[in-house]
């Protein structure tokens, strides 16, 4: 095919393939393994003239051990984990400064205010029902909206599906929780000193504004932080 | 009674030259990528591999499986900040220091120096300049 020096941009779109087929789902690790693949290859090519494309691809991709890109993959996941987390804590430490802190601390009071009534459970319980469900109304629609993008086989970068999943397990699984841990440790709001009180109504307070912003604020501005996680997320 | 037979594989283990050596490489894989980009400004990951091979005269080879996690981590550190450029028909992403990660390099750097110092004495004690 053609001249085997030279990977051509029908060999880039094979190798593209291949990674998929080697469980890299996401186009930023994709495109970086391709072009270590690619050099590679030519590199193969060069000195072993005599094979073929997708035989000097296997001998390159050997190079990665018995594993295969898993290695990869794994600890690119957690270098992004730490980014995510980097951003979200960016975004939260701006709700301590004025003027959102004026917010901050009105939900605070509110929380406090509701945990020393006598109907504190009630109250608290139907509020996460109520998030619980609104957010699974979130989750159902876009899930629909990722199908029609892998039909579409549109380009997902990692850092796109966290914003997009991460929360997924994170607002379900913290109120279950909330939910379990106040039922079944007999949380009595009413004998709480002041001080436990207060400090139940931080967490709860927290727990907003970290729901808030992976559940609305990243989603809205995952374009701008794609662009500066991503040099190439404007190339494509 | 039944006779247990143990049956036994016999695999050809193949002695890897220089297997020792990658594993002592392992540990510092970090401070040689570290210190390459300081001397070169940007580099691509395959670069850096064939740069490190070139270097030692294939005595260390990188291994793929190691040097891109090991990327990816510096970056997440905030040490290495990344640029992309189209190359032909692919894209390239480039590496390169931030000022926080010459910084850093300077200190991988000394206390690579340092280790090597205590080795030196630890392996070598007839040599050491004490």
């Amino acid at each position: 095919m053609g001249n085997k020096h030279v990977t051509t941009e029908n060999h880039i779109e094979q190798l593209y393939k291949f990674t998929r087929e080697h469980f890299v789902y996401h186009y930023d690790v994709q495109t970086e393994l391709v072009d270590h693949l690619a050099n590679d290859i030519e590199q193969i090519c060069e000195e072993k003239s005599h094979l073929t494309f997708e035989q000097a691809r296997d001998v390159s991709f050997k190079k990665f051990g018995v594993f295969g890109f898993m290695n990869v993959v794994e600890q690119k996941q957690k270098a992004m984990n730490k980014r995510y987390w980097k951003i979200l804590w960016r975004f939260v430490k701006e709700w301590f400064t004025l003027p959102k802190v004026i917010i901050t601390s009105l939900i605070f009071i509110i929380f406090f205010t509701v945990l020393q009534s006598i109907y504190a459970e009630e109250i608290i319980f139907s509020s996460i029902l109520i998030l619980v469900i609104v957010d699974l109304y979130y989750l159902f629609k876009s899930r629909g909206k990722k199908k029609k993008k892998k039909k579409k086989k549109e380009k997902t970068f990692l850092l796109e599906s966290m914003i997009g999943e991460t929360r997924n397990g994170f607002s379900v699984l913290v109120f279950i929780n909330v939910f379990n841990i106040i039922n079944l440790s007999d949380t009595n709001f009413e004998t709480m000193s002041i001080y436990l009180l207060s400090l139940a109504a931080i967490f709860a307070t927290l727990m907003c504004i970290v729901f808030y912003i992976t559940a609305f604020v990243m989603p809205s501005k995952a374009e701008e932080l794609l662009a500066e996680t991503y040099p190439e997320y404007k190339m494509i | 009674m039944t006779a247990v037979i143990i049956q036994i594989n016999k695999y050809t283990i193949k002695p890897q030259k220089n297997m020792g050596n990658q594993k002592l490489f392992k540990g510092s894989l970090q401070t040689i990528i570290l210190k390459l980009l300081a001397q070169n400004d940007k580099m691509y990951g395959y670069e850096i591999t064939q740069k490190v091979k070139e270097l030692t005269k294939g005595e260390l080879k990188i291994t793929e499986g190691a040097l891109y996690p090991a990327l990816h981590k510096l970056e997440a550190d905030g040490l290495l900040d990344v640029e992309v450029a189209k190359i032909g028909n692919r894209l390239r992403k480039y590496y390169k220091l931030t000022e926080h990660g010459t910084k850093e390099t300077a200190n991988k750097l000394a206390e690579m120096q340092e280790f090597l110092k205590t080795m030196q004495h630890l392996v070598n004690p007839k040599f050491s300049l004490e």
